[in-house]
C-alpha cells in the first residue's frame, strides 16, 4: 500500500526533499547549538556580573517559552524589526529554513548550555588547580581538562537534548518549511491517504531517533565516568 | 503594545468566552491540568511495568515508551487528529484530541520518572516489606509507590511546564488557546508581528517561570 | 477506489460497528433528532469568518449562510471554527455536519466528500506589492509565491505558476503577512477572501489582471448523506429564490460594504463543473 504512494514521482521527490531538509536543519542546527552553548556556559562562569545576567536571562527565556513560539517570534517578529535591505536578503536565501535554523539552534543551546554547566559542576574542585600547576593556560585548562571531563557528565542529558532537537525540527513546517513532515501534510492534502502518508514518516522519524537513542547508548557505555563510591 | 493589550488581552485570556466557547490562556491550562492529571495513571502503569520482573511486560513497556519517545509531538497529534475519531467516535473535538495525543505523548516521559523514582528508593525498602510479609503488590503499592511519588512531585511539576509549553502547538488542529488567538490577533492587526508574539512569549515565559520556581520551592522542601 | 480506499472503508466499518449505536444510518435525521445543525467556517479571513474584535464572535458571510441553512432545516446553529487544511478531513470524520468555508470544488475533494450546489464562484488571484512592477504571471518567474497548506490556491498557484516557488503556510494570515513582510513576491488567494487582505495593504498591494483559475465555492457535507445533501440544496435553493441568499451577499460584498464584489453567477448545481 505504502509502496503506490511512494510509486508516485512527485510524492517521492516531495518526501525525499523533505527528508534532506529535515537532515540539514537537524545538523546545522546541532552544530550551532552546541557552539552557541559553549559561549553561553562561558558566559554563565564570567567574572563580570552583567554578562552572568545576561547569558541568565537568554538561557531562561529560551527554556520557559514554547518553541513554536520562538520560531513565530524570529519569522514574523524579530525578522520585521531588520533593515530592509536584510530582510530582502534573508528572503532571498530561503528565509523559513535560515530563521528556522537560528531559532531551533538558540532553543537547544539554552538547554545544552545548562546540561554543560552541570556538567562542569560535576568536576571534582581542585582538578583546575592541578592543570595549572603543571603549566596549562586558563583556556588550555578549560578546553583540554574541563570540558572533556564536563561532556562525559553531561552526556545522557546532551543525548537527550540531541533526540529533544531532532524532534522539534518538525516545528518549522509552521512556517512554511517543507521538512519531512511538511512534505507528508502536503501529500496527505492532495491525497488524503492519511495513514499511509503518516506511516511512512512515522518509520522514518522513529529510525532517526532510535539512531540517536541507540548512539548515545553506545557513547555512554564507551565512555561512562567510573565514580569511586 | 499596551493597546493591544487592551484590545486584545481579553480574548488572549478566555477567547470568546462566555458569549463563545472557552478559549485562550485559560484553555491552554485546562488542557495542560487535565493532559497531566489523565497521563498520571497511565505514566504509573508505564513506570510500573519498565521495572517489571517479567521480561515479556517490561519489555512491552520499554517499547512503547521508545517508541513514543521516537516520534515528534506534531506527528502524535496527527495521528490523533486522524486516528482517534475513527477509534471513539465522530464526537471527538480537537480539545480532546489534543489532550489525547499529550497524554500519550507526555505518560511515556512521565512513565520514565516513575521508574526513576522507584529505582531510586532504597533497596531495604522493598526488602523490610517483604520481611513484614508484604506481598509483591502490597510492597509496590503501600510501601514503594507513595513514597516514590512524593519524592517525584517536583519531577511531575516540571514536567507540567512541559505540557504547558507542548499544548502551544494545539493550534495546528484549530484548538483555540493562547497561541492560537496570539495568531488570530496577529492576523488583524497584521503590520505588528513582533509585539503580538513578544506578548505571547511574555505570557509564557512568566507563567512557565513561575511554576519552575514553585517547582525548585517544592523540590528544596522535599528534599530538606 | 484503490485497495487503501476500500482497507480504510473497512476499518471505518468495523471501527463503526464496535461503537454501535454512535454509527448514524442519517444524518440528516440526526441533525433533526438533536435539534442543532454543527457548521464550520474558517475564523480568521475578512468577510468570509473572522472573529468581530468588539463581541469576540465570528461573523461573517460564511456565518450567515451557515445559519440561513439550519433556519431552513428548522434547526438551530452550533457554529463551530476550523482551520483550513481542517475542512475536509472534520467532515470526512463526521464532526461537523455541513462546512461553508471558502470551499472551493476540486476533482481529489470530491472523492472524500459531497459539494452542494455552487452558490458563489470566483477567480483565484495573485496579489503583488503595487511597487514591485509584476504585471503578469510571467513576472513571477523565480521569483517566491505563499499561498495556504491545503488550500486550492495553493493548487492552482503550484499548476499555474510553474516556474514560481510557491511557499505554504498554515493560515491565510500567515501567507498574507509573508507577503507583507516581502518574505514572498506575491500571494495566492481567492478574489473573495483576498479583497479583506488587499485593503489592509493600504495601497501596497494589488491583485495581478489575470486569474490562476475560476474556483465554484460550494458548502461540503460528508460523503454518502444523500438527505442532508439534498436538503442543504434544497435549503441554498430556497434563500436563492427568495433573495435572502443576495441579500446575505450583499451585506459583506455589496456596493456599500468594505469589499464590494459582484456575485455574478446564481446557485449552480455542482454537476455542471464535474468533466
Amino acid at each position: 500500500m505504502a509502496g503506490s504512494l511512494l510509486a508516485a514521482p512527485d510524492h517521492r521527490a516531495l518526501l525525499s526533499g523533505g527528508l534532506w531538509l529535515t537532515g540539514l536543519l537537524f545538523v546545522m542546527s546541532w552544530l550551532l547549538a552546541v557552539l552557541l552553548a559553549c559561549g553561553i556556559a562561558g558566559l554563565r562562569g564570567s567574572r563580570f556580573a552583567v554578562l552572568r545576567a545576561v547569558a541568565g536571562v537568554v538561557v531562561d527565556y529560551h527554556r520557559n517559552v514554547p518553541g513554536v513560539v520562538q520560531i513565530f517570534v524570529w519569522y514574523f517578529g524579530i525578522s520585521a524589526l531588520l533593515p530592509s535591505g536584510m530582510q530582502r536578503w534573508i528572503n532571498r536565501h530561503d528565509g523559513e529554513l535560515l530563521l528556522a535554523w537560528i531559532a531551533l539552534a538558540l532553543y537547544a543551546a539554552a538547554y545544552i548550555s545548562e546540561d554543560l554547566r552541570s556538567g562542569f559542576r560535576a568536576i571534582a574542585p581542585g582538578q583546575g588547580e592541578a592543570a595549572a600547576a603543571l603549566g596549562l593556560t586558563p583556556w588550555q585548562t578549560a578546553l583540554k581538562v574541563l570540558l572533556p571531563q564536563a561532556v562525559r557528565a553531561a552526556l545522557p542529558a546532551l543525548v537527550n537534548q540531541t533526540l529533544a532537537l531532532f524532534k522539534a525540527t518538525t516545528l518549522a513546517l509552521t512556517i512554511g518549511v517543507v521538512d519531512l513532515l511538511g512534505a507528508a501534510v502536503q501529500i496527505e492534502n492532495q491525497t488524503f491517504r492519511t495513514f499511509e502518508v503518516f506511516g511512512i514518516v512515522s518509520v522514518a522519524y522513529l529510525a532517526g531517533s532510535w539512531v540517536i537513542m541507540a548512539g548515545g547508548y553506545w557513547l555512554n557505555r564507551r565512555f561512562a565516568v567510573v565514580t569511586a563510591r | 503594545m499596551l493597546d493591544i493589550l487592551r484590545d486584545y488581552g481579553l480574548q488572549l485570556l478566555i477567547g470568546q468566552y462566555p458569549a463563545g466557547p472557552l478559549g485562550g490562556l485559560a484553555l491552554t491550562l485546562v488542557l495542560s491540568v487535565s493532559v497531566l492529571v489523565l497521563a498520571f495513571p497511565l505514566a504509573v502503569v508505564v513506570g510500573v511495568a519498565r521495572g517489571s520482573r517479567r521480561p515479556a511486560i517490561a519489555a512491552a513497556a520499554a517499547l512503547y515508551a521508545n517508541a513514543i519517545r521516537g516520534l515528534p509531538l506534531l506527528l502524535v497529534v496527527f495521528w490523533s487528529y486522524y486516528a482517534l475519531p475513527l477509534l471513539v467516535g465522530a464526537s471527538f473535538s480537537a480539545e480532546r484530541v489534543m489532550v489525547s495525543a499529550l497524554v500519550i505523548y507526555e505518560s511515556a516521559y512521565l512513565g520514565e520518572i516513575v521508574r526513576a523514582g522507584i529505582a531510586a528508593l532504597p533497596a531495604g525498602q522493598a526488602e523490610a516489606a517483604h520481611s513484614l510479609g508484604l506481598g509483591r503488590w502490597a510492597t509496590l503499592r503501600k510501601v514503594l509507590l507513595p513514597q516514590a511519588l512524593y519524592n517525584m512531585i517536583p519531577s511531575f511539576l516540571s514536567q507540567f511546564i512541559v505540557v504547558l509549553k507542548n499544548t502551544s502547538v494545539a493550534y495546528v488542529i484549530g484548538v483555540n488557546e493562547v497561541t492560537n488567538q496570539a495568531y488570530q490577533i496577529n492576523s488583524q492587526l497584521l503590520s505588528r508581528p513582533f509585539e503580538v508574539f513578544a506578548i505571547l512569549a511574555a505570557i509564557y515565559f512568566a507563567l512557565a517561570k513561575l511554576l519552575s520556581l514553585g517547582a525548585a520551592r517544592l523540590d528544596r522542601r522535599i528534599a530538606g | 477506489m484503490g485497495l487503501k480506499g476500500i482497507t480504510l472503508r473497512l476499518a471505518l466499518v468495523l471501527a463503526a460497528g464496535l461503537i454501535g449505536t454512535t454509527a448514524q444510518a442519517d444524518q440528516l435525521a440526526d441533525i433533526k433528532a438533536r435539534g442543532t445543525l454543527i457548521c464550520g467556517t474558517l475564523t480568521n479571513i475578512e468577510p468570509l469568518g473572522y472573529q468581530d474584535a468588539q463581541t469576540r464572535q465570528i461573523v461573517g458571510f460564511d456565518v450567515d449562510t451557515c445559519a440561513a441553512v439550519a433556519r431552513q432545516l428548522g434547526v438551530k446553529l452550533e457554529h463551530k471554527g476550523i482551520a483550513l487544511e481542517q475542512r475536509i478531513p472534520e467532515l470526512a470524520l463526521g464532526r461537523v455536519d455541513l462546512v461553508a468555508a471558502a470551499l472551493g470544488y476540486t476533482k481529489e475533494r470530491a472523492e472524500q466528500i459531497a459539494f452542494t450546489s455552487a452558490h458563489y464562484q470566483v477567480p483565484i488571484r495573485v496579489m503583488v506589492k503595487t511597487a514591485a512592477g509584476i504585471n503578469s504571471f510571467k513576472d513571477l518567474e523565480g521569483k517566491r509565491v505563499s499561498a495556504v497548506t491545503g488550500a486550492t490556491t495553493e493548487l492552482y498557484a503550484k499548476r499555474g505558476l510553474p516556474n514560481t516557488q510557491v511557499v505554504s503556510f498554515q493560515t491565510g494570515p500567515a501567507a498574507f503577512l509573508a507577503f507583507m513582510q516581502d518574505k514572498t513576491d506575491g500571494f495566492s488567494t481567492s478574489h473573495t477572501a483576498g479583497l479583506g487582505f488587499l485593503r489592509e495593504t493600504n495601497g501596497q498591494g494589488k491583485f495581478i489582471n489575470d486569474s490562476l483559475a475560476w474556483e465554484p465555492t460550494a458548502l461540503g457535507v460528508k460523503k454518502g448523506e444523500a438527505a442532508l445533501l439534498a436538503a442543504v440544496n434544497g435549503a441554498l435553493q430556497a434563500i436563492e429564490a427568495s433573495g435572502e441568499l443576495d441579500a446575505m451577499w450583499n451585506k459583506w460584498y455589496g456596493p456599500a460594504s468594505k469589499f464590494p464584489f459582484p456575485r455574478e453567477k446564481k446557485l449552480t448545481p455542482i454537476e455542471a463543473f464535474m468533466n
